[in-house]
Order: structure tokens, then sequence, then C-alpha cells
């Protein structure tokens, strides 16, 4: 049994101008003291899909319509608020994006510190404090005892995100969420950061789910990675896996759209063409054939499940014989792959059924 | 390997921040139009305070045979038409609004502060309920209820406290709860939860230390209001009920009738009301911007 099991997990929201289809319908696994990416563009329901976990979507508006979440076993969505709040902190725990807004500007990082140990275990004020002093220093703040007493603001970003770290791992949570941890920081900083986690979090072998839309992150830090498109996993492979064969050409037509080290000079990029659908409507067909190269007449109306790459082997879900799995029904070849574009003799795009083209057209007039 | 540095400007020294409140003070004290209604408040306090040794004379006794002078050196703004001293009774005037005003907004804050906190941290239904209420309560003209609440309760100093009190409480109320709403959705209220911290430790540790700062700028505005509604009220004889009492408002419908014989009778309490709220506007004013972060530099 995983550590985290996410079954056919479905968030909409429902706002004044709508249905938003955040999620729709993604099932990943987590082992305990995994690293699992999930990489996608903003938008794309990564941070959805941690908050529906967390039990924190903003309500009213947020509803997890469908699927399961399981941690060790415990189904999450069928907790009360109070059960949910106990495990939070404890078994499973969160690392937002910005460090300059995730910390309250009026309380000293003791407060809000010893107020996090003390929620949840029975330390004394003076064991808390000594508990905060040993977590800021583990995370690398100088001074930690007089560092205690500071506001958020006398620390720079680099060092709330350190704190958050410390807070979020101050109860050894087995599970750890990270929200784009180092978007907001320098890039310098960003690695410091990035190392600073992956080395508590091996040590302590909390299971971690790092969020991002930075490929160059997932791979120096994970073991295995889900790419999102539009509320859906697209691919999901090792990170070894995915970045030597990328095989779903949303994956192929990100990892194209980066620079490379080793590129021929004056190769040029290959952006992907439009935007990602409008989460309004209710998705119908494969949520990329509107971007696809190399989408098929059927992929305007049937959208493919996660399926392993080589048909009939068995399907491993975690770790890292994991197996390479996509959603699409005309995968690239390598050599397309390599190429960035389909290179089979007379492919054309299959063009959207009826209004389909001049909603895509529409969408980029208006974006 | 070292750097090449290139100093463009000199480093401005970063000035130490010594936390809100002290910035907040340090700016409100280099604010002009704040400082003008500091010491115009400062000056009725003290006025009111140090009422027995300013005058010699007693605010509720008079000698008829004095009635209505003009003002002189023995009587600084004149005597009103039972002959006491209208300078005397402005003083002691201060006392009643002021004390007046700072109750009954200390009640409006006390009712505001528990309807907005258990509407905006509870939120569903509670909010909603709440929320009607106090649209009924903001629909009635604040003067218009606490003369209903006064036609109610009977006249007295309690009574006004609490009528101009329970007139304001659907300000405070409608602002705190806004206040906690925007909170709610930020990322340090999140985080909070995030971890584990429970609703009422997030609603009295997380959220209301960040929403007061809009609620002393509005309640000290509201002294203001509070003051000229007392005068108001007292003005259209729901005063404190006493005749001997001096009260600002009173003493303006007592000197109404004779304004073409004893001009100065109306003008000087007036003024007193009129120079007491400019103090406190001037005040609020300057507390907003000294708290406001976007002005802070």
């Amino acid at each position: 049994m995983a550590l985290l099991e996410v079954e056919g997990l479905v968030v909409r929201f429902r706002t004044h101008e709508g249905t938003i289809y955040a999620v729709n319908g993604v099932s990943f696994h987590v082992d305990d003291g995994e690293t699992l990416g999930l990489v996608g563009e903003s938008g794309c329901g990564k941070s959805v899909t941690s908050l529906a976990v967390m039990r924190l979507l903003p309500r009213p508006a947020g509803h997890v319509e469908g699927g399961r979440v399981r941690l060790d076993g415990t189904e999450l969505l069928d907790l009360t608020e109070a059960e949910m709040r106990d495990l939070r902190g404890r078994e499973v725990a969160m690392i937002f994006q910005d460090p300059m807004t995730s910390l309250n500007p009026v309380l000293t990082i003791h407060e809000q510190m010893v107020e996090t140990i003390r929620a949840h275990t029975q330390m004394t004020a003076e064991q808390a404090t000594a508990r905060a002093v040993e977590l800021l220093g583990m995370v690398g703040i100088p001074h930690p005892e007089t560092r205690l007493k500071a506001f958020p603001h006398e620390f720079s970003g680099g060092m709330r995100q350190r704190v958050m770290i410390a807070m979020a791992l101050a109860l050894h949570p087995r599970l750890l969420i990270a929200d784009e941890p180092t978007t907001a920081l320098d890039v310098t900083i960003q690695a410091q950061v990035l190392e600073l986690l992956r080395a508590l979090t091996a040590e302590s072998g909390t299971a971690v789910i790092l969020i991002t839309h930075d490929l160059g992150v997932v791979a120096g830090m994970t073991r295995r990675i889900n790419v999102m498109y539009a509320g859906y996993i697209v691919e999901t492979a090792t990170t070894a896996e995915l970045f030597a064969h990328p095989s779903h050409p949303y994956t192929v037509g990100l990892l194209h759209s980066i620079p490379r080290l080793d590129a021929v000079e004056g190769e040029p990029l290959i952006p992907i063409e439009g935007v990602p659908p409008d989460q309004r409507r209710a998705p119908v067909g494969c949520p990329f054939a509107p971007r696809c190269a190399w989408r098929l007449a059927a992929c305007w109306t049937t959208n493919p499940p996660l399926e392993s790459l080589v048909p009939g082997m068995p399907v491993v879900l975690t770790g890292d014989r994991a197996t390479h799995r996509i959603a699409c029904l005309n995968p690239p070849t390598p050599d397309e792959t390599a190429a960035g574009m389909p290179s089979r003799p007379g492919f054309v795009a299959a063009p959207a059924p009826g209004s389909a083209v001049d909603e895509l057209a529409t969408a980029e007039i208006v974006q | 390997m070292t750097a090449p540095t290139i100093a463009v400007t000199r480093p401005v020294p970063q000035r130490a921040s010594r936390g809100l409140w002290r910035d907040a003070g340090r700016r409100l004290l280099r604010n002009g139009p704040a400082l003008i209604g500091m010491t115009c408040i400062l000056v009725f306090v003290v006025g009111a305070v140090l009422a027995p040794f300013l005058t010699p004379y007693d605010p509720s006794i008079g000698q008829l045979a004095d009635a209505r002078q003009t003002p002189s050196l023995t009587h600084l703004m004149g005597t009103d038409l039972l002959g006491r001293d209208e300078f005397t009774r402005v003083l002691y005037g201060a006392r009643l609004s002021l004390q007046l005003g700072v109750i009954s907004v200390f009640f409006g804050l006390l009712f505001g502060i528990l309807i907005g906190a258990s509407a905006g941290g509870l939120g569903g239904k509670v909010d909603a309920l709440l929320m009607r209420i106090v649209d009924v309560l903001l629909a009635v003209p604040g003067i218009l209820l606490a003369i209903g609440i006064i036609a109610w309760l009977g006249r007295g100093n309690i009574q006004i406290m609490l009528a101009v009190g329970v007139s304001y409480t659907p300000i405070f109320a409608r602002l705190l709860r806004g206040s906690l709403l925007a909170l709610r959705e930020t990322d340090y209220v999140i985080a909070a939860r995030s971890i584990g911290a429970s609703r009422l430790r997030i609603l009295v540790r997380h959220m209301l230390p960040n929403a007061v700062t809009p609620l002393i700028v509005q309640a000290t505005l509201a002294l203001a209001t509070a003051i000229i509604d007392v005068a108001g009220l007292g003005f259209l004889g729901l005063g404190p009920g006493d005749p001997r009492v001096a009260e600002w408002g009173e003493m303006l419908t007592d000197s109404a009738r004779f304004l073409q014989y004893a001009p100065y009778l109306i003008f000087f309490p007036a003024a007193a009301i009129v120079i007491s709220a400019i103090g406190f506007n001037l005040v609020g004013d300057g507390l907003r911007e000294a708290l406001d972060p976007r002005l802070r530099h």
C-alpha cells in the first residue's frame, strides 16, 4: 500500500461565471520517502490537486466532486474537519509558493513556530521553544536563538522559506507537499533551498510532492514525475525515463520550449502554439488536441486514459520501476520527439470538427 | 575571487524598524494636520480634566443678576440666560462630551467586533444572518436609531452611550467582517491551516491582529461624529436629562432663542463641537496615513 493514493480525483469550482473544471480525474500514488514531481503550466491543476489532498480548497467555491484520497489507508475526504486538522502538520504538511506572504506579519517567528509545535504535541512552552531553535538551526538560520524573536519582515525571502520548511517539518510529517517552493526566490537561493529540502526530507524519510512548472527543478529533485495538462495527468514516468524518452506531445513540446546548453547554435526553440483550453467548459476529447501537432481526428472526441507505453506490461505505480504511461492516441516516434515535430510523410494534424477551429482562433485573439 | 563592485549611490543606512506601532507613531508626529488635530484634542482633554482649577465658577450655579453678559475679563465667554459662566460650562461640557463620545465609540467597537468577528470568523449561515441584521441597522439613519433607542430606554448618560454606540455597531461590524473575509484567503492563513491550527486560534491569533488597523482608524473618525451625535441628541432635547448639567448640545438649544441678543452664547459651544470634531477627524486621517503600508517608506 502506498503512502498516498489519489484515485480519480475530480475538483470543480462553482463561480459566478460558471463551473471551472480544474481537476478532471487524476490518479497517482506516492510511496513512503518517495519524491514525486507534479509538472505543468499555470492553471493546469497542480496546486488545486495538492490543496484538495490537504482539504484546503477555497470554500465555498471549490468542491471535490469525485475520487478518493487515501493517506496511509485513511480516506481523507471522509474525515471531519477536526480530524483533518489533527492530521495536517502531523502527517502531511505543505510549503507554499511565496514565503513573503505565507508567514503572519504581526507575529514573531517564535510565536508562529511554537504555536505549530504545541498544537499537536504535549510539549511545554520551553520544550517547544527549544525544538524551534533546533529546527531553525537545522534549516541553516544563523543565531537561531535571537532570530526566533524576530518578525517575518526582518528575514529575506530565502530565509523565510527556510523558516517555512522548518515549520513544515517540525512534526515529522510523512508527506510534504511543496507548492512551487522556490519560484519566488533568486536562482542562487533556489538551489540552496532545494538542496536543503532534499537533504532534510531524505534524512527523515519524508515523502515529497514537488509542484513546479520548472523542469530543471524536478530533474534534480524527484524520482518520478507526473506531467499535468488542463486538469489531467498526461504522462507519468520515472524522472530519468521521462527526460530520456518524453512521449506525450505536450511533454515533448515542453522540453523543446526550454533552451538547452547542448543545442546547436542558432537552433530555434519550438514553442507550443496556442493557449491552454478554457477550463470553464466541460472537457471534450483530448485537452491538448487543439495545440497538438500529432492530433488525429479521434483526438477531438476521445480522451485516452493513461496507459503503459509498452502494451501488455504489468503497471507499476510507484518507485524506481514505475511504468512509463501516457494518455495519447498518436504518440510521437523517437525521431519526431528529437525533432519536436511530426516527420511522417504526408501527416497533417486533423482539423477540428465544425466550429472548433473558430473557437481556437477566437481564443487566441482574446488572449 | 572578488567580484568588481561599482558603488553607484552611497548605501542608504537602513533605519531599523521598531514595530508597526512605533513606526506609525513616528509618522503621525511628522504629519502636520494630525499634529494640529492632536493639539485640539489635547486642549479639550486638559480643559476637561483641569476644569475646576481653570475657572472659579460652578457650571450649574449662576447669579440671575449676571445673566446674558457679553464676554469680558471676569466672564471670558460671557454668561448664559441664567447667569452661569459660559466658559466654565464649555469646559465642563467638554468633560461630558469627551466621556460620552469615547464610551459610546467603545460600545460600538465592542458590539461591532463581536458581530464582525462572529460573522467573518464563522462564515456561512451565521455570517448571512448577522449581516442581514447589520444591513437593517445600516438602513436606518444613525441619529434616528439613537433617538429610537433613547425613546425606548429613557434619558440618561448610559442610554446616550448605548444609543450612539449601537448606531456605530454596524459600521464596525461590516468593516471587521470585510477585513476578515479578505484575510481568510491570505497565504499565511492557509499556511496556518495547512499545519493544523484550529479555527478559533486562526481567528484570534492570525486574523484579528491583522484586521484591527482599519478599525482603529475608523474608531478615531467615529469619535468625531460621536461628539456631534451626542451634541445633536442634546440639541433635540434628548441629552442627559438634568438641566443643570453642562452639555454642548443643550447649551445650543438653550441659547438658540436668544440668537439675536446674545449670539456669542451659541458661538462658543458650537465652536467647541466643531473644533473637537475636526481634531478627531485630523488625527483619524493622520492615523490612516501612518498605518497604510503602501505609504510607508
